[in-house]
């Protein structure tokens, strides 16, 4: 407060200082009692007469008056806890606003209210000092982070996107939000650009850069204590279930307990909105450890066929990690590879580049060797994703076992190498390639096309200039429903697609061989691999993921139902429909090739993180003085014309009337 | 209250209640009876009839009238005193320079004159003008009859008001009364229903006597307020805005045409008003109170 403030107050004292005289020298009769006060008359005496207020409702309309001018000299004058916009610079502001979604969000405090509603509604508080012309963006900072709204003018509809946002079970990806804002932040026309915040930090600090963060909400970071159900799964020994705390507090006298699913809350339902779990008598029990991490416990179902759920008993911060349900035994998806170890070893031994390499993406696979390709379609059963290096011809039952599995929704790929024109008598590279297949050693080439393969992403670049002794040349024309999505330097085919029932197969013109080209060597080898892998993962169907994982169907839309009702669905032009369930739960997923349960788990980290304090440096406003104050002057100053207009009404109206001081009087 | 510390009892022996009016007592006593009788004043003769008493028989108008006449003597009877006290709320009143409420002083003033009348002999009797749960006495005679209207005027406790039913029940008791008994009122004469003074006043007929004695506080007779006041009743929720140096005057009036009024109802019947204030020394109002019962009219 300077002293111009001060001085401005002090003009509230033109009222203040004659009302407390006024009531000082007015007194109050003192009550006596007195039996014969009815031979009393009654009297106002002639000083009670002249200390009486002639008009009130005048002299409140001139206090007010002199009040609000006080007041419009004062502003920015009101300090309350109100979130606003300070103006450095006067002109329109670029807001971003980074709303973390993420689970640890939905924690409430002691006083009840969770931390999401206290996020939304400094949100809204912020929104409420924008004005026009300001351009305001929405980010949110469940994984993956997304953009709610894009900068915009349109101040309602930035209230009715915030309106309709609700906390999920995500993890949190504060640093790509933060990086999705600061792009949304960059707008020439506003050079005052502020970047909100509104996070408990639970995972990670954001990012230095500009402009900086502003984290207005301490209180969004006080620790809270949490137990929380991560998964629970089926095996053949019993539950298994996986538990995080992040506080030894929380854990404390508490147990995990099987529960049937019916009934449980999270199961898929019609019904839009959230439940809560009913009271159900527990299957079995077991103590958690009172400790902070991740610990799991086995729970013996006792031989119940029903559908089951897992909750935790007692209470924390956050109940609706406290219910999770059982999902069915979900094994690791598995490769089968056919090659010939001998050739595709790698220069430092080891295994064969190409499983080296598949297990280099770390998606959780199981990759096996394959001396021979089976005669029947069940051995191939277990295997997802089929690769097979040069193969030297596919005999007729091996052929028939291969199409068999690969039409029930597997996937097959094949790098033809040399061994193309090896092909044993009644053997055939059918279904991977059909016609005249032959093999051209020291092609005058220099690789592959990237811009053929920019679908595959930053890592087409590294197969440009490849240094090839041969390749695989066919006349994919020929193959009905083959689709290339790659070709050479010269326009030949270096990868063609090809529909088989639910399945897909997969033809590259290059084997794996570090003696026919350096292909296995490069990072688009690796990329083209985890395409493949990708590819099985959703024809196979992924029957467990983390909360806010994408779910790509590329036929037909399905109807996916979670614990809180259908789940939307946006069609994109890469992947086909993707849903995105953001609430862990048991989800029911029909369509014309699904009908199959799937479950979204939580991310243990989520659970497990405590918040940190954002640095103080992050808690002041980027504009002195901006934050915490209201700026009513336009407001005050309507009011006070629509005062001085009021008074002259008045006055117009009961005139300058003056009441005439009488005598005493009796009043009886 | 404590009626033994709050008089001087010493003061009272020499004091003697006496009615101008005959008694009809059925006991000796020390006033004159309305009966001829076995007494030392000659009341005159009356011709013998037989049957009468030859002790009384007159010889010397024998022998000089030669007629038979019978010399009679006036005789003493005891008296009934029938105190009726104000126990409203208004009776609990005590200003700032008051010694006791209204209805403590009142009380005093009942119990010396009760000590005095039992000890000529006389019954006492109380009655109660109010709707509170205070017990009257019937009318009896001897020191047990003066303790049991020390206890009964020791446990009073105002409160109510009065209304026109515990008038008419209150003044019903006191018409009971013979011929020849004195009817003692206490109170502030405030807040009465109409026409209480003439029923009141009704009390001395039929030989009766009547005594109303007003009690008021200081306060009440100076209104000693300044300025601005708020005054609220004690009973009903009356309160008056005023201020007090501007009214007193006129207050003081209509206090003494109150007085004046219930003073002419009452001499029209032959009885007396003593307005006395609660700081005055309650032995000179006992005087003046066994003066007024001499002086009236039974």
């Amino acid at each position: 407060m300077n002293v111009l403030v001060g001085a401005a107050l002090l003009v509230g004292l033109f009222v203040v200082l004659p009302a407390v005289a006024h009531l000082l020298r007015r007194g109050r009769a003192s009550v006596e009692p007195f039996p014969p006060v009815s031979l009393v008359p009654a009297a106002r005496t002639v000083a009670r007469r002249k200390r009486r207020i002639e008009d009130r409702l005048l002299l409140s309309v001139r206090a007010a008056t002199v009040l609000l001018l006080a007041v419009l000299g004062a502003t920015p004058l009101v300090n309350c806890s109100r979130l606003s916009l300070g103006r450095g610079a006067g002109g329109s502001v670029a807001l971003a606003i980074v709303l973390d979604d993420s689970l640890s969000m939905r924690a409430k405090s002691s006083s009840g209210s969770a931390r999401w509603d206290r996020a939304l509604e400094a949100a809204e508080e912020l929104l409420a000092s924008a004005r026009e012309g300001d351009s305001v963006a929405l980010v949110l900072a469940g994984k993956p982070a997304r953009v709610a709204l894009g900068a915009t003018t349109d101040l309602g509809l930035a209230r009715r996107t915030l309106s309709e946002l609700s906390p999920s079970d995500r993890a949190t990806d504060l640093g790509a939000a933060v990086g999705l804002a600061r792009s949304a932040l960059v707008d020439p026309a506003r050079r005052d650009r502020r970047l909100v915040v509104l996070s408990d930090f639970a995972a990670e600090a954001p990012p230095p850069g500009e402009p900086r963060v502003w984290a207005p909400v301490p209180a969004l970071t006080e620790p809270l204590p949490d137990c929380g159900v991560v998964a629970a799964e089926s095996r053949e020994n019993g539950v298994r279930v996986t538990l995080a705390c992040n506080d030894p507090g929380a854990a404390r006298n508490r147990a995990v307990e099987l529960v049937l699913l019916k009934g449980s809350g999270v199961e898929p339902s019609s019904a839009p909105g959230p439940k809560r779990p009913t009271a159900q008598t527990a299957l079995a029990r077991a103590e958690i450890e009172p400790r902070v991490g991740v610990q799991t416990v086995m729970l013996d179902p006792k031989a119940t066929k029903d559908a089951l759920a897992v909750r935790l008993s007692g209470s924390d911060s956050l109940i609706e990690d406290d219910l999770a349900p059982v999902a069915s035994e979900t094994r690791a998806m598995k490769v089968a590879v056919l090659g010939s170890p001998a050739e595709q070893q790698g220069p430092t031994g080891g295994p064969p580049l190409l499983e080296q390499a598949i297990g280099a993406l770390q998606a959780g696979v199981t990759v096996t060797p394959l001396s021979v390709l089976p005669d029947q379609a069940t051995e191939l059963t277990p295997y997802a994703l089929l690769v097979l290096d040069d193969p030297a011809g596919i005999g007729p039952e091996a052929r028939d076992a291969l199409t068999a599995h690969v039409s029930k929704g597997a996937v097959a790929a094949a790098f033809l190498g040399p061994r193309v024109e090896a092909t044993k008598l009644g053997s055939a590279l059918e279904p991977f390639a059909r016609g005249s297949v032959r093999w051209q050693a020291d092609p005058q080439v220099l690789g592959v096309s990237p811009p053929s393969l920019a679908w595959l992403g930053e890592e087409a670049a590294s197969l440009r200039d490849l240094d090839l002794r041969g390749r695989t040349l066919f006349d994919a024309g020929t193959m009905s429903g083959a689709r290339v999505l790659g070709t050479m330097a010269d326009g030949a085919p270096f990868l063609v697609e090809q529909r088989m029932g639910r399945g897909t197969l997969l033809t590259v013109t290059l084997p794996c061989s570090l003696e026919q080209s350096d292909l296995a060597l490069r990072p688009g080898f690796v990329a083209l691999l985890a395409h493949l892998v990708d590819t099985a993962e959703r024809s196979r169907g992924v029957r467990q993921s983390v909360a806010g994982a994408a779910w790509a169907f590329d036929s037909d839309r399905p109807l996916v139902q979670g614990p809180n009702g259908p789940v939307d669905l946006r069609d994109t032009p890469e992947q086909g429909w993707v849903a995105s369930p953001a609430v862990r739960g048991l989800y029911r997923v029909k369509g014309d090739k699904h009908d199959e349960l799937r479950t979204v788990v939580l991310d243990p980290a989520e659970v497990t993180a405590q918040p940190s304090p954002p640095p103080p440096g992050l808690r002041e406003p980027p504009v002195r003085g901006g934050a915490g104050s209201v700026d009513v002057s336009s407001e005050t100053a309507l009011l006070l014309v629509l005062l001085l207009a009021l008074e002259l009404g008045l006055r117009f109206v009961r005139g300058a009337r003056s009441q005439p001081v009488d005598a005493p009087e009796p009043l009886r | 209250m404590k009626l033994a510390a709050s008089l001087d009892w010493g003061a009272l022996l020499p004091l003697r209640l006496r009615a101008q009016g005959a008694a009809v007592g059925a006991m000796a006593g020390a006033h004159r009876s309305v009966r001829r009788g076995a007494g030392v004043e000659f009341a005159g003769h009356r011709a013998y009839t037989p049957g009468d008493d030859l002790r009384f028989l007159d010889r010397h108008a024998l022998m000089r009238h030669g007629t038979l006449a019978l010399r009679e003597f006036e005789t003493e009877t005891d008296r009934a005193i029938l105190f009726l006290l104000d126990s409203t709320a208004s009776m609990g009143f005590r200003g700032r320079r008051a010694p006791a409420a209204k209805l403590a002083v009142a009380a005093v003033i009942a119990a010396a004159i009760g000590y005095i009348a039992t000890r000529g002999g006389d019954r006492i009797a109380l009655e109660w003008l109010g709707a509170g749960e205070n017990q009257g006495l019937a009318a009896r005679g001897g020191s047990p009859s003066f303790e049991a209207l020390v206890a009964a005027l020791e446990r009073a406790t105002p409160g109510g008001e009065l209304g026109r039913q515990e008038l008419e029940r209150a003044l019903s008791r006191a018409a009971r009364a013979k011929a020849g008994s004195v009817t003692i009122v206490l109170s502030d004469l405030l807040d009465f229903p109409d026409g209480a003074a003439e029923e009141l006043a009704a009390l001395a007929s039929s030989g009766r006597t009547l005594l109303v004695i007003q009690v008021l506080d200081p306060d009440e007779v100076e209104l000693p307020f300044v300025g601005p006041v708020r005054l609220q009743a004690l009973e009903g929720d009356l309160v008056v805005d005023t201020d007090a140096s501007e009214v007193r005057a006129l207050y003081l009036e209509e206090l003494a045409r109150l007085t004046a009024r219930w003073s002419a109802v009452l001499a029209s019947r032959g009885s007396r008003l003593l307005r006395v204030v609660s700081s005055d020394d309650p032995i000179e109002i006992v005087r003046q109170a066994l003066a007024a019962i001499a002086g009236g009219r039974g």
